[in-house]
């Protein structure tokens, strides 16, 4: 439901709303991320979008104290919710406050005020008559989480309904895993997973609230990033191999500072480790010119821009195997017969490399 | 090179350009931007005036050619070609091997013929003297192992140490110091050098293509204790003795410096007298001198091999000695790590967590690590690692770190690594991963770190396995196409997972193909890859010119079996195949040949299956032959089978028999039932 709205009201929140609400937004951000880590890819990212307004929205939480606390308070009535749930929450409520000191703070209308009334008086209705939720996705949801949903639903400014369906989707699956987690005992996993995602939401927030005419495109990128952590988000949650703790002893800056090293003859030891490295990646030779390659290095074959002063005016010949046939003369002199006039010889160089190229190169004293 | 030549040209063009455009610019106001080139040419006439814009003119300096730069270009355009044997092999049909065997045996046979020809021409050099070639190559004279100056003198010590002239130089250093001469540090510090490295041992002649007695490392990677306590044997056999030369001309020494101390101590720790090297470290402080990085190196490994200790202790011990190496101002460099982390391997799951903390270090102190250091790592975490517990998923962590790099040889474990990733993969049963692997080793020439031949036939096999496992037939059968025979020969194992991976697909079709090929690559008498072939083309019923390939199949398998027993030296036939190969003729329509066949079952006391039997006595009613289907009851009667009965009762409803004929069926019935008590004394007796 989410792709849908957004394309065929790709820039609207945006546009009318470009910041709209006051704090009481943030527990949709913060119910909304309940679901997301563990939603298929597809959601996860749509539900980044909105998140990503959400965000910057609770940059104006900064100027409210006020609201904040009614949030705390809000959060802290869902009593039926189940207790690491709640501690979920307080942890995304706390790593909300660490991103606030980054985001950007952007003046908007003081309509927040207001708003958050009618969404409280909103809430306190729907409380009471929390029935009209589809029962077969709630079974397993408090009303007071339903409540909620459907208030946040009324807020946002989409399609009611679908929105709010969503929601409870999100809502329920986190239930199933928060349960899963309780069997496994391994409530961390959800709320460092929900931080590591706000960390990358919070990038897509400041951009788009510099720039919210490309909204689009930005989401498309982040949506590619999230995309790609997903189907790592395994592999993030172990520790990576290179990040942590070391075992700090050496210091980078005494490591890399430059030594005066007086050169001194190799040893023994370090010609040996020498051939050795050599062996290690010594290989068959795979074709005849890297076995002219070996030659060359031995001395074997002349060197190919051909140095005429490396040698006497004297005629070598070499004809090598499989097919490769190299014949270099400098200061020509045929190989049959002595020749007198050697200083007025052309100096042919034939390089027959392959039976089908063959090259001539003439050289003129 | 070119490449690099042109791109230069063209920044120069551009650059040119680009100013003249701003000149022209202000004139003439807006001029379309789109055509500077043939615009600049023109340009000095136009601007006439304003030409000094131009003076920075740079003409582009001389490029100088490595002498291979043309050589490397055009082998970097050669790829490999899968249908042909590698290029190390002489192009010669008899020469070309067709077993991961014959392959061995011809390089070392070629390389051993390099060795014999040098050998020669060192031990008689005075024949070898004529010169010919011109410039001079030196490679090709003979090398001097005689020490050619006589009297007795440091620079005769000097040239015996050089000729590492173990025991001579020894001499020389005595007689030098009977008659009062004394030594010069550097050079007694050289003699030093070479006693310890050899541990007051000739060097053995040097014979780079020691590959004999490695092949057993071939088959699983759990033997690598065992390799390296062999290597252990090979570089270690020599123990440090006390009161050997070493020691006794360190004691001679008059003023020794840290070198003297460090050669030392590096030298005890090569031929494990690890005691005396930790002892003489401590004589080292005391004497207020300073280790250098690569004896603290052989001291992280002494400390690591010493027995008597726990991990626990010996992991403190390291990390005291990298602390006095901070202290003493001593940069760590690679082999220091990899020392740490080769160590840490010893300690099993009490490394993991240090080696990570290591391996961070040296990252942030900006040492680069090599293919040896994560072969470590991948060792450590991977080792003795059972499928039923949480594997560790660091490989994945090490793949996106290095994929896309090329390295360059800097520890000599750095040949280790591919072997030992791909090992991961295949026990991970991750084909994504061991594409990634695989990718990597075809990055650059990383290539050329997949080892010696041994490491790469583990590679390959490895990989191939996994993609019988997990990959779609066509594209494992492409692989085949590609690797075998040109990369390595595959061993028996490997074709029974193709076998496995064509039987899953369903494309049994390839498998007399298979089979021809597992006979070139020297599997001819490998039973149980018969034994797998035959099963998968006797098991279904196919198509008749299937079947009919099958049956050719099966014909050329017997005929293997047939010439084993003229070895006789391997087993006798096994009843399975002799069934399926009675089978599959049966099926083709070689009558004939599947009735010999029976034969066989009697000349080698196998007892036919039930299966084959009404296979038999299909085939005759399709011939319409009762003589032939009594026949079957015969041997089924001979072997006192309990499908004896039914058969006949087939016999009695199918065919039309004479009354001989049910007579002698009477007569097998009430034989069968009665002797079903000799039965078993009958078939014990035949065997």
């Amino acid at each position: 439901m989410l792709p849908r709205v957004s394309a065929v009201r790709p820039l609207r929140p945006l546009a009318r709303f470009p910041l709209c609400s006051g704090g009481s937004e943030a527990p949709a951000a913060a119910t909304v991320l309940l679901g997301a880590p563990h939603a298929t890819a597809r959601t996860k990212n749509n539900v980044q979008r909105y998140f990503g307004t959400n965000n910057t929205i609770c940059s104006k939480k900064d100027e409210q104290p006020a609201s904040m606390h009614e949030i705390s308070k809000e959060t802290e009535s869902q009593e039926s919710v189940k207790e690491n749930t709640k501690k979920d929450l307080l942890g995304i409520i706390k790593g909300m406050k660490i991103e606030l000191s980054t985001v950007n703070v952007q003046t908007t209308k003081p309509s927040s005020t207001r708003q958050l009334k009618s969404v409280e008086a909103t809430i306190n209705k729907l409380q009471k008559a929390p029935g009209d939720a589809p029962k077969k996705r709630t079974k397993s949801l408090s009303p007071e989480l339903v409540a909620a949903a459907s208030a946040i639903a009324d807020f946002l400014p989409f399609d009611k309904q679908t929105t709010k369906s969503e929601l409870l989707r999100q809502l329920q699956q986190h239930e199933e895993v928060s349960k899963a987690q309780k069997n496994g005992g391994r409530a961390k996993i959800s709320v460092s997973n929900i931080i590591s995602d706000m960390k990358v939401a919070k990038s897509a927030t400041i951009r788009v609230s510099t720039r919210p005419v490309h909204q689009i495109q930005f989401d498309e990128g982040s949506d590619d990033y999230m995309s790609q952590k997903t189907s790592d988000v395994k592999k993030s949650l172990r520790k990576n191999m290179l990040k942590g703790k070391r075992l700090n002893i050496f210091d980078l800056k005494a490591v890399t500072e430059e030594t005066s090293e007086t050169e001194t003859t190799p040893s023994l030891w370090d010609i040996e480790f020498a051939k050795q490295l050599a062996a290690v990646n010594e290989q068959p030779l795979q074709n005849g010119f890297a076995e002219m390659i070996q030659w060359t290095k031995d001395g074997k074959l002349w060197e190919f821009p051909i140095n005429n002063e490396a040698a006497s005016r004297r005629l070598t010949l070499m004809l090598l195997g499989k097919g490769v046939l190299f014949l270099g003369v400098s200061h020509a002199m045929p190989v049959s017969e002595p020749n007198t006039e050697n200083d007025k010889m052309t100096c042919p160089v034939f390089i027959a490399l392959l039976p089908s190229a063959v090259f001539f190169i003439y050289v003129k004293n | 090179m070119a490449a690099a030549a042109t791109s230069r040209w063209l920044g120069f063009r551009c650059r040119l350009c680009l100013k003249l455009r701003g000149q022209r610019a202000s004139p003439c106001g807006q001029i379309p931007c789109c055509r500077f080139y043939s615009g600049s040419a023109t340009l000095p006439k136009v601007e006439g005036t304003n030409i000094t814009g131009i003076e920075e003119v740079v003409i582009p300096r001389k490029k100088t050619w490595d002498k291979v730069a043309v050589l490397q270009a055009l082998a970097s355009t050669v790829s490999r070609d899968p249908t042909a044997a590698p290029y190390a092999f002489q192009d010669d049909p008899y020469l070309i091997p067709a077993s991961s065997m014959e392959s061995r045996l011809f390089l070392l046979a070629k390389k051993s013929g390099e060795n014999a020809a040098k050998f020669i021409i060192n031990l008689h050099p005075k024949y070898f003297q004529k010169d010919i070639a011109e410039p001079h190559i030196p490679c090709l004279m003979p090398e001097y192992f005689e020490p050619q100056i006589e009297d007795i003198s440091e620079a005769a010590l000097k040239e015996r140490i050089k000729l590492k002239k173990v025991k001579a130089s020894v001499d020389m250093f005595d007689q030098l110091l009977q008659a009062g001469t004394t030594v010069s540090l550097e050079t007694s510090n050289s003699l030093l050098d070479l006693l310890c490295y050899y541990g007051d041992r000739e060097p053995s002649t040097d014979n780079h293509f020691q590959q004999s007695g490695k092949s057993e490392e071939l088959e699983e990677d759990t033997g690598e204790n065992d390799k390296k306590s062999k290597k252990a044997d090979d570089q270690f056999g020599v123990t440090w003795r006390a009161k050997n030369n070493a020691e006794r001309i360190f004691a001679l020494i008059p003023e020794k410096n840290s070198y003297s101390y460090c050669t030392m101590i590096r030298g005890m720790v090569k031929h494990r007298a690890l005691v005396q090297a930790l002892n003489l470290y401590a004589e080292l402080l005391n004497n207020r001198l300073k280790a250098d990085v690569y004896t603290f190196n052989a001291l992280i490994e002494a400390t690591a091999l010493n027995m008597n200790e726990k991990s626990e202790d010996k992991w403190n011990n390291i990390l005291e000695l990298l602390k006095q190496m901070a202290a003493q101002k001593v940069k760590p460099n690679l082999q220091t790590f990899n020392t740490i982390l080769k160590c840490l391997r010893r300690f099993q799951a009490f490394g993991r967590l240090p080696a990570l903390q290591t391996f961070r270090e040296m990252k942030a102190i900006g040492i680069e690590p090599s293919l040896a250091t994560y072969h470590h790592v991948i060792q450590l975490f991977y080792h003795h690692e059972n499928p039923s517990k949480g594997s560790s998923r660091i490989i994945y962590d090490i793949m996106n770190e290095i994929t896309g790099q090329k390295f360059t040889p800097k520890d000599p474990d750095d040949d280790m690594f591919f072997q030992s990733a791909m090992r991961v993969c295949s026990f991970l049963r991750d084909l994504e991963l061991a594409y990634q692997v695989h990718g990597l080793l075809n990055t650059g020439d990383n290539w050329k770190f997949i080892g010696p031949d041994h490491r790469r036939n583990f590679y390959y096999s490895k990989f191939f396995s996994l993609l019988c496992l997990m990959e779609q037939i066509d594209v494992t059968l492409k692989w085949y196409k590609d690797l075998v025979p040109s990369v390595f020969f595959p061993r028996s194992q490997t074709l029974i997972d193709l076998l496995q991976a064509l039987d899953v697909a369903n494309r049994l079709e390839v498998i007399p193909q298979i089979w021809k090929d597992s006979k070139e690559y020297g599997h001819t008498f490998r039973s149980d890859l018969k034994e797998e072939i035959l099963m998968l083309m006797a098991r279904d019923q196919h198509p008749p010119e299937l079947q009919v390939a099958f049956a050719d199949c099966a014909a050329d398998i017997k005929s293997t079996y047939e010439s084993q027993d003229a070895r006789q030296t391997a087993p006798d036939w096994p009843a399975n195949s002799l069934n399926c190969i009675a089978v599959l003729f049966l099926r083709a329509g070689r009558t004939q040949e599947a009735w010999k066949m029976l034969g066989l079952f009697r000349k080698h006391n196998k007892i036919p299956g039930n299966k084959l039997l009404n296979e038999f006595m299909d085939s005759a009613k399709a011939s319409n032959s009762p003589a032939q289907a009594i026949e079957v009851v015969k041997l089924a009667g001979a072997f006192s089978l309990p499908i004896c009965e039914g058969l006949t009762q087939r016999v009695m409803a199918d065919f039309a028999i004479s009354q001989e004929q049910k007579e002698a069926l009477g007569n097998l019935t009430s034989l069968t039932s009665d002797s079903d008590s000799d039965s078993d004394s009958d078939i014990s007796e035949g065997i």
